[in-house]
């Protein structure tokens, strides 16, 4: 699969011999050894001497008050060893905790319980079986209060207010405003053509397929915590827990071992992490809690729950003026999404998307309502999904306005190349992009010409297929410590390196793999830089106590972040090494060049020195003046976020007697500049089209009016097979960042942020000459069945 | 989660004798698998308790029966019962009507139940209510027949309330059988297809 | 309070003797019990196969099966694929295309692959699907499992390990 470098101005990472394996080949992972043979170490696996086990009594309501909590019968069950419940934590301050955006949340329920599933008291016991009978035995009375799961119903003044605690007696979190009112307003009031779309992005899950735990481990003869965690970002959770629980932070020790993946759902901090620690620390053993996939489903960071309303203004020729957007976040009962301070809405701004047009406003409020708290970024750096479906299906809707073609309608309105760095009206500037490179390829790869003549062939025979495209610009890569902070703490990152004598290295990095590949991809970086085999370079991430400071992997940042730091560290090693290579050559600095691996004098390649042989010097021959070793530590503060883009083409046939959708094809082209590993970029593609498949055929949380949730388990909310999975067919377009130290951009996310659009349009496509204009996900085949239905089409 | 039930069910006796035992909760409650009526606390509103087990969810039920409606010329009857798991598991809450119609040979009783289930129970969806619902009522009719049958033969002992493996199993079963298609594909979850 | 039987299973060759109570679940006595850490738990309705072991000869979900059921029998875990000293095809075939990236799902994935192999050493793409559709995977959208399957199954055709 060959890169083109589309942006000739900036100059290609020369790629190194197989044998090095730096950046652009398809190494095969080094962590992949263990997984095959069973022997990862994720925190379930995690078993310690005298070990005990937490399990959660939950609320079976979604809006209730407590009258009383009675745990004699489950205390006098032979094995259970504490009962824990928010009356408990509430003496020692813990019964709430901050979220991570500006909220608390209780930690177990006081007063009331606000959703259903919410945690209620938490039983200790010797084993899980115990724990959990015992759990079954805890007698909880509840007086019944009216329940709002209508986030359209919040702010009315006959529904219920959920938050006492706030001082603030209202169901209304926060208005965030953002973009030019005026000239949007004058924009749409000129133009010959506007168009609207409402679109709702649903309350879905990430769902990895390991949920969310923790070891807790409190040694009292060290005074030393070790808590092994689910976790994303385990120095943030770190400084958290010292913060909030009052432990000194330098007896806290958090190790994230293997993740089961996280899509975002591993970035808060849960009330069973909390559970857990207060009982090992009142009971001196550790106490392990692993919650189940129901209580994964139902009470841990949802996504997404944005209900959008977009409005575009256009001339009659097509050229978009402004875009108008209104939005209503429900967020559930605590606000707990995790995000940047600065946005309440995190970087939904970025929906004017990959056009060029001088006016937009933007309007987003958030609500409580009766239902699990968050929202958290699934896949996605914070609310881009959102932003991304929202501007593509309103250039869609617009398109079938216009009567255009909309794969026209995006190219005339494409921000064009040499616009770049390209300042968006809501505030972003992109680094680079070159979005009609990615469409043109991406209609090639699909056969975009002959699938319009098949569609009007199957038109007139009453056959419905349809093609739908999303050229999306995503931002990843947070961020800039000007603008970017997650409670508090600035969002750079981090890189160590180390070389050793007989020069090999390890590497430690403050972010933290749940399966994209670090152990490989970083050794590539590496290898690149420096020209050690990227097998002789040892990755670690993931242990609060080696690894240095940084904020974790999620929102597609440790490229950009990360692996700008390690690169940077890297090149302060080259630099250290032209010194000792120079002493050992007996030559001048300036008299040396460089190729991968090793120092040599210009003109004489003969008289050379490998990095090798420089790293056996620093420990064995030290150039006077110098400090022995050879390792660096960067710490990183991206100047700006990276903008991976691409176009994607989705073909669906729609079978008339049951509404069921079939993606035929599928084309994803991405742009995410330089690539580390095309193999594992590849991978990360078909991952995130696979949760976009879910997100828009499949999957939904629901409540009913009493606040039972639907969806609550894996018999409801459903995770695509491989029998349902199509084929997906990439490509890559190369557009470097000019701003990051490998032009690289970050790409795990752009799948997920891209595709639901995609998947959406090629729907309404198939059904627009009935009349339809959007349908809102998950797509059903009970939704297109009712449709035809409406429309008099007879299967 | 409200779900609505109607049935409709026959017995061979006459609309008087059908009626004697209908308009009296205490009897009808002897007929509910799992239910008793506890205390009477005034000529309409009962105490009462149903035991429910769905496979390994064990739901005790207190609450509070109350007629609403008795109509003893058209045979009409409109029952109110609101119960809370002495737990803390949920709640429920069920408004049921209940009509005579005299049919060749016998008598037709005509039923509707508007059920509203709140909790654990409510999250295993409609289509597990549902089932539940219908073996219950099953169970209901054929100890309603009993009753007509020996009137002073069921005593003040409360049917059995169903074995809650068996209730589980028949009901998935139930609603499984529904769907014979092989082939998975991205069922609607709030109409409830199954997966695998 | 449970009852505890003594259960003998033959556990990857060995043979094992241990006692646990009889509402114990095969998942866990195979993590707890035996040791062996490798069969994964991902949910809590039998939908995502990252439990799935050899039990007897057949592929079951070891979250569904209790471990007394497993007396008097044989389990073939993850830990326990026939390797000769490296790796099985299996194994091979998901690192050489790349079939897993967080590695949880994928024990189970092994395991129904093997005895999708086992039953159809020659499987098509569509009948690979259907033979992993038990089994749920959030990182790799399965493109590159069913690779990896059909990797496996070329070269044990070759005559290599079974």
């Amino acid at each position: 699969m060959a890169t083109q470098n589309t942006n000739p101005g900036l100059v290609e990472v020369e790629k190194t011999s197989p044998e090095v394996s730096g950046m652009g080949h398809r190494m095969k992972r080094k962590e992949d050894s263990r997984f095959l043979q069973g022997r990862g170490n994720y925190v379930d696996d995690v078993n310690l001497p005298h070990m005990a086990y937490g399990h959660m009594v939950r609320s079976p309501y979604a809006h209730a008050r407590i009258k009383s909590i009675n745990t004699d019968a489950a205390k006098k069950l032979p094995g259970v060893l504490a009962i824990i419940t928010g009356e408990d934590l509430a003496k020692a301050n813990l019964a709430w905790m901050p979220t991570l955006y500006f909220d608390k949340q209780m930690v177990l329920a006081t007063g009331k319980v606000l959703f259903q599933a919410q945690e209620v008291a938490f039983v200790v016991a010797e084993d899980r079986y115990i724990a959990a009978d015992a759990a079954e035995l805890v007698e909880v009375e509840y007086e019944e209060l009216p329940v709002l799961v209508d986030p359209y119903k919040a702010t009315d003044p006959s529904s219920p207010i959920l938050r006492e605690d706030r001082e603030e007696k209202s169901n209304h979190i926060f208005h965030w405003e953002v973009g030019d009112k005026t000239a949007t307003d004058k924009a749409f009031e000129n133009a010959a053509v506007k168009s609207k779309v409402h679109a709702i992005s649903q309350r879905c899950h990430p769902a990895p397929l390991e949920t969310c735990g923790c070891v807790a481990d409190y040694n009292k003869a060290t005074d030393r915590f070790n808590i092994y965690l689910t976790s994303q970002a385990p120095h943030a959770h770190r400084t958290l827990f010292a913060l909030v629980a009052g432990l000194p932070e330098q007896n806290i020790r958090v190790i994230s071992p293997d993740i089961g993946g996280g899509f975002g759902n591993k970035v808060p901090i849960y009330p069973g992490y909390v559970c857990a620690v207060v009982a090992s620390l009142t009971l001196g053993v550790p106490v392990k809690w692993i919650e189940t996939r129901s209580e994964n489903l139902q009470s841990t960071g949802f996504a997404r729950d944005y209900h959008m309303t977009a409005e575009l203004a256009a001339d009659k020729g097509g050229k978009i003026k402004a875009m108008r957007v209104k939005t209503l976040a429900d967020h559930g009962a605590f606000n707990a999404a995790a995000q940047p301070t600065k946005f309440p809405a995190g970087l939904f701004s970025v929906c004017t998307g990959s056009y060029d047009y001088p006016a937009a406003f933007c309007e987003v409020d958030g609500v409580y309502t009766n239902k699990a708290p968050g929202g958290i970024a699934y896949r996605c750096s914070f609310r881009i999904t959102e932003a991304a479906y929202l501007i593509e299906r309103a250039v869609d809707v617009l398109a079938l306005d216009l009567k255009m073609d909309p794969a026209e309608l995006r190219r005339k309105n494409f921000i064009r190349p040499e616009k770049f760095p390209y300042a968006t009206p809501l505030g972003w500037t992109y680094d680079s992009g070159n979005y009609e490179g990615a469409l043109n390829k991406a209609l090639e790869m699909v056969g975009y010409k002959e699938l319009r003549k098949e569609q009007e062939e199957k038109r007139k025979k009453g056959e419905m297929m349809g093609i739908g495209i999303s050229s999306f610009t995503e931002a990843v890569g947070a961020g800039p410590a000007h603008t970017f902070d997650i409670a508090g703490i600035k969002m750079f990152d981090s890189a160590e390196i180390r070389i050793h004598p007989t020069g090999k290295a390890i590497c430690r990095m403050g972010t933290k793999s749940q399966g994209q590949g670090h152990e490989t991809t970083y050794a590539q970086i590496v290898a690149q830089e420096l020209g050690i085999p990227a097998k002789d370079v040892i990755i670690e991430e993931g242990d609060t106590d080696t690894a240095p400071y940084g904020l974790g992997t999620y929102a597609s940042r440790s490229t950009p972040t990360s692996g700008a730091a390690t690169a940077l560290a890297a090149r302060k090693i080259r630099d250290k090494a032209k010194k000792i290579a120079a002493f050992l050559l007996e030559a001048s600095e300036e008299d040396l060049e460089w190729e991968p691996g090793k120092f040599f004098v210009k003109g004489a390649p003969g008289k050379a020195k490998t990095i090798q042989e420089i790293a056996f010097a620093a420990y064995t021959n030290i150039p006077p003046g110098l400090e022995a070793g050879l390792e660096a530590i960067n710490y990183y503060d991206p100047p700006n976020l990276t903008f991976p883009f691409g176009t994607y083409i989705s073909v669906v046939d729609i079978d008339k007697g049951t509404g069921e959708v079939k993606v035929r094809k599928f084309v994803a082209v991405d742009d995410c500049g330089n690539v580390i590993n095309p193999m594992i970029v590849e991978g990360q593609i078909h991952g995130g089209l696979t949760e976009g498949l879910a997100i828009a055929f499949m999957q939904q949380i629901d409540y009913d009016e009493n606040g039972n949730v639907s969806g609550g388990t894996f018999m409801d909310y459903l995770v695509p097979t491989a029998v349902e999975t199509p084929h997906w067919d990439t490509g890559l377009t190369c557009t470097p960042s000019p701003h990051h130290p490998f032009g690289a951009k970050g790409v795990g996310e752009s799948p997920n942020v891209g595709s639901p659009a995609a998947f959406v349009n090629s729907v309404v496509d198939a059904l627009s000459h009935l009349g339809v204009k959007h349908i809102d996900m998950p797509i059903t085949p009970w939704k297109v069945w009712n449709i035809l239905k409406e429309k008099g089409v007879t299967g | 989660m409200a779900v609505t039930i109607e049935k409709t069910f026959r017995v061979d006796e006459p609309a008087d004798k059908v009626w004697a035992i209908l308009s009296d909760p205490k009897k009808v409650a002897l007929c509910v698998p799992g239910a008793q009526i506890t205390e009477q606390v005034d000529d309409k509103t009962y105490k009462g308790a149903i035991k429910v087990k769905v496979g390994p969810s064990v739901t005790d039920f207190k609450g509070e029966v109350q007629v609403v409606r008795l109509d003893g010329q058209a045979h009409e009857i409109e029952i109110l019962g609101k119960g809370q798991d002495v737990r803390g598991k949920g709640s429920a809450s069920m408004k049921m009507t209940g009509k005579l119609r005299t049919v060749d040979g016998g008598t037709e009783v005509v039923s509707t139940s508007e059920l509203n289930v709140v909790g654990i129970l409510a999250q295993m969806g409609a289509r597990v209510i549902t089932e539940v619902s219908n073996i219950m009522f099953e169970q209901f009719v054929n100890n309603f027949k009993k009753q007509l049958q020996s009137p002073d033969g069921i005593s003040a002992q409360a049917a059995k309330s169903i074995s809650g493996v068996g209730l589980a199993f028949s009901a998935l079963k139930a609603s499984f059988s529904r769907h014979d298609d092989k082939s998975d594909s991205s069922g609607d979850p709030n109409s409830g297809s199954g997966t695998k | 309070m449970a009852k505890k039987e003594l259960i003998q299973v033959k556990v990857n060759g060995k043979d094992r003797e241990v006692a646990a109570d009889s509402r114990l679940l095969l998942v866990h006595f195979i993590r707890e019990q035996l040791g062996f850490t490798g069969t994964h738990v991902g949910c809590d309705t039998s939908n995502c196969g990252a439990c799935t072991v050899i039990l007897n000869g057949k592929s079951v979900k070891s979250c569904t099966v209790f471990a007394v059921q497993a007396d008097g029998g044989e389990i073939m875990t993850v830990e326990g694929l026939p390797s000769n000293g490296s790796l099985h095809p299996l194994q091979e075939g998901f690192k050489e295309e790349h079939g897993l990236q967080c590695g949880f799902c994928t024990p189970g994935m092994l395991m129904s692959s093997y005895a999708l192999l086992q039953k159809n050493p020659k499987p098509s793409e569509g009948e690979i699907r259907w033979g992993i559709s038990g089994n749920l995977c959030r990182c790799t959208g399965y493109q590159n499992i069913v690779k990896a399957v059909q990797f496996a199954s070329k070269k044990m055709a070759q005559g290599e390990t079974k």
